[in-house]
């Protein structure tokens, strides 16, 4: 088939034509706007406050102070504060025990609880990291008073003596903890494989039924397939360099490795999903069941990719199963470039795995040979 | 007795539907199996850093085995020099080996900064390409850097000639006590898994009825004989009846495969269930009716599952999601199901408190069978 012709098939078939064109850049956007906010702020927590004193309205306003946190709610008992960490309107609260102050004074070290809601891990550990620096600068601040009114030192020695060691943290390679940056790109990539697997599944069933007829899935040649889908490679490949683009330039995300390397692996890993998709097809013959099971071997890539969780953490299973999906591949490339700029060898190291797509390739080739020989007989 | 006879056509029709068998009940199971696979050590633990000492002195040793000895971290190796260490971290990284992610730097005079009470700042630097990784490492050293913290106390007011108990008792003048609810070791299966697997129920169930309007639409069989409203009903009652069972399984022996825990109740967790599953239904029934082809159903269900779980509001926190997009991902009934069954399980909410969720489902489920049943209708109708 023509390109000409190839180009009136994809422009003719509305759901093919939306399904890789505007419909990937929706999705991707719709990812970004969900992770607009790349730093959690103002997260509702509660106090109960059962001093009602100085020292203990410190505590609270100091918490209230901290960027992530927010006190939205005074509760006059534990239990209602407990519901409304149940119902969800706040994801901690804290708890101020009565004779705070008098306690303080007396040097009798009163205990204030936290109970944070770690269901939610993501929020529960900024959640208690922000709890545990607000009331240890307010217990600082206690601790210097108190050392200040015994009056044998200075201000600064007090501060000493509040703060044994101090820690000084710098995040490298993501320097303002962004999770925007750290989320979404890893989450549109994964989405990129998805549409190019399923896509590939989309496009040749779309030419399997311009041939004509139910049976014509057995018609189309390797040749006809080949020259099909590489119709759509430069396809794919747009969408990739446009979400290179969209971070790296769009939004200037620091990227210190080179953009050809970068550019050559999502080649490598375009054509590997192809594979994928075409063996998915030729191997159940039936675009909704090749599409179920490229779902079920893409959907939960994300989890698979080592951002959130770490690769080093999973077990066996977890790491077989990883690497044979591509973008696992792709990833590392990428975090390895964009990271930590290494050179353009280390990334065609990363994408030598790549090499194992050759075997559903080979089974591909091997489905669509016999399927056409055994149609052939029949006819 | 007509209708029974529909019942037993339905479900023989759905049962001889490859692509709905293969969608509904292998995906269903490999996925309780796949999904939480990457997460089974549930929470990552001993990462590699790296260690330079510029300090020598006894108590900066003893921090370097405090720090060795938090189950977040491991030293593996020792540099001499800032400049080496950071060579390493990088070199590690050049040869494509997960080595060392982080540099802990103790500084030259720690230990007399420490007697002399002039708090002395250790200095860390980590790789944040990975949060998770780089999270557990600053929470190990902050738990060693404050049990150092407070050994150091306690020997300063030691010297001062106070008794041990009170010096043990006295280190910060307020103790604060972090209790984690809910999810009290911070397993990471216990926080993705009982969101990813409603979702999953969703999504094939959105799929499976969707494939089987989708096959029928062209062709000829029993539901053309029956009334719309007839198939419609039959149709509905047959897949939520099998998703109910589904759903046994994920909330049961899923639940207990991985020890999550299942606080609600069973009536509680069937308020939730009926219109979940319904509306889900619907939905699909809907997709079925309005695209031309089976096998979009399966793709647009499948490109919507990321954005659908990252705006459900457990793993990414509602609070801040811009408002439009909770207005959209509210319009299906994975979010407020996932949201009611975390609450009603994992936290032991009562109907009570998830009221409004149920109530969003109940109106999902009336808004998806209105249209559901008027695209269906038309389709089924016309040739």
């Amino acid at each position: 088939m023509t390109f000409r012709a190839q180009w009136q098939l994809f422009y003719r078939d509305k759901w093919l034509f939306s399904c890789l064109t505007w419909v990937p850049i929706l999705l991707a956007l719709s990812i970004w706007a969900i992770f607009f906010h790349g730093t959690a702020r103002d997260l509702p927590i509660g106090v109960v406050d059962l001093s009602h004193s100085q020292l203990s309205r410190t505590i609270s306003r100091q918490l209230d102070a901290s960027a992530t946190l927010a006190v939205n709610d005074n509760y006059s008992d534990v239990s209602q504060a407990k519901n409304a960490l149940i119902s969800g309107d706040i994801y901690a609260y804290v708890v101020i025990p009565g004779q705070f102050d008098r306690d303080i004074y007396r040097g009798q070290s009163p205990q204030i609880s936290a109970f944070y809601n770690s269901q939610y891990i993501l929020v529960g550990k900024l959640v208690s990291s922000a709890i545990i620096s607000a009331v240890g600068t307010a217990n600082a601040q206690i601790e210097v008073l108190g050392s200040l009114s015994d009056g044998n030192t200075t201000t600064q020695s007090a501060v000493g003596r509040a703060l044994t060691i101090r820690t000084q943290i710098t995040p490298l390679f993501n320097k303002n903890t962004n999770y925007t940056q750290f989320l979404v790109s890893a989450i549109i990539p994964a989405l990129w494989q998805i549409f190019i697997v399923a896509g590939t599944i989309l496009i040749i069933t779309a030419n399997a039924a311009n041939k004509g007829a139910a049976a014509g899935s057995t018609r189309l040649s390797v040749g006809q397939v080949m020259t099909t889908l590489s119709f759509y490679i430069p396809l794919f490949l747009l969408q990739g360099a446009l979400f290179l683009l969209w971070f790296y330039v769009g939004f200037d995300w620091p990227m210190n490795g080179s953009f050809v390397a970068l550019l050559f692996a999502q080649f490598v890993t375009c054509i590997a999903c192809m594979i994928m998709g075409a063996f998915f097809y030729f191997l159940t013959h039936d675009a909704a069941r090749a599409i179920s099971v490229a779902g079920a071997f893409t959907a939960p890539s994300f989890a698979f990719m080592g951002i959130t969780f770490p690769v080093t953490d999973m077990n066996t299973a977890a790491l077989i199963w990883r690497s044979l999906l591509p973008i696992s591949h792709y990833i590392e490339v990428q975090v390895s470039q964009v990271s930590y700029g290494v050179s353009w060898i280390v990334a065609l190291t990363q994408l030598l795995p790549m090499l194992g797509y050759l075997l559903p390739l080979f089974l591909t080739y091997l489905l669509i040979t016999k399927r056409r020989n055994s149609s052939e007989l029949a006819v | 007795m007509k209708k029974l006879a529909l019942l037993m056509l339905e479900i023989k029709a759905i049962m001889g539907n490859s692509a709905v068998v293969l969608t509904m009940f292998a995906g269903v199971i490999f996925y309780s199996f796949l999904y939480p696979l990457p997460y089974a050590n549930q929470t990552p633990r001993e990462q590699n850093i790296s260690i330079v000492n510029l300090d020598k002195s006894q108590a900066s040793y003893q921090l370097e085995r405090m720090v060795d000895a938090t189950p977040q971290i491991t030293v593996v190796q020792r540099d001499y020099s800032i400049k080496a260490a950071e060579e390493a971290l990088l070199t590690h990284r050049n040869n494509g080996i997960s080595g060392i992610s982080g540099i802990l730097v103790i500084p030259e005079h720690f230990y007399k900064d420490l007697l002399l009470g002039k708090s002395p700042v250790l200095a860390y630097a980590g790789d944040a390409s990975f949060f998770l990784v780089y999270g557990t490492i600053i929470e190990g050293l902050a738990n060693a850097g404050s049990t150092l913290a407070a050994k150091t106390k306690v020997s300063h007011l030691l010297t001062q000639g106070l008794p041990v108990d009170y010096a043990g008792d006295h280190v910060s003048s307020v103790k604060l006590n972090m209790k984690p609810t809910f999810n009290p070791g911070m397993g990471y299966i216990h926080y993705v898994v009982p969101a990813v697997f409603v979702l999953i129920l969703q999504q094939t169930l959105a799929m499976a009825a969707g494939l089987m309007g989708g096959t029928q639409k062209s062709g000829h069989g029993y539901w053309r004989q029956y009334s719309s409203g007839q198939v419609f009903a039959v149709r509905s009652i047959t897949l939520v009846g099998i998703y109910v069972f589904l759903s046994l399984y994920y909330f049961g022996v899923g639940f207990e495969m991985y020890g999550i825990n299942r606080l609600a109740d069973i009536p509680t967790m069937l308020a939730i269930l009926m219109p979940f599953l319904l509306s889900t239904c619907f939905i699909g029934i809907w997709l079925g009716a309005i695209l031309p082809r089976r096998e979009l159903v399966t793709f647009v269900v499948l490109i919507s599952s990321m954005p659908l779980i990252f705006s459900a509001g457990v793993i990414w926190p509602l609070e801040i999601i811009p408002s439009p997009i909770i207005w959209l991902s509210s319009l299906f009934p994975s979010t407020p199901a996932i949201q009611a069954f975390v609450a009603a399980n994992q936290m032991g909410a009562t109907l009570y408190q998830i009221m409004d969720k149920l109530l969003l489902l109940w109106g999902l489920t009336f808004l998806w069978g209105v249209v559901a049943f008027i695209s269906f209708k038309r389709s089924n109708e016309s040739d």
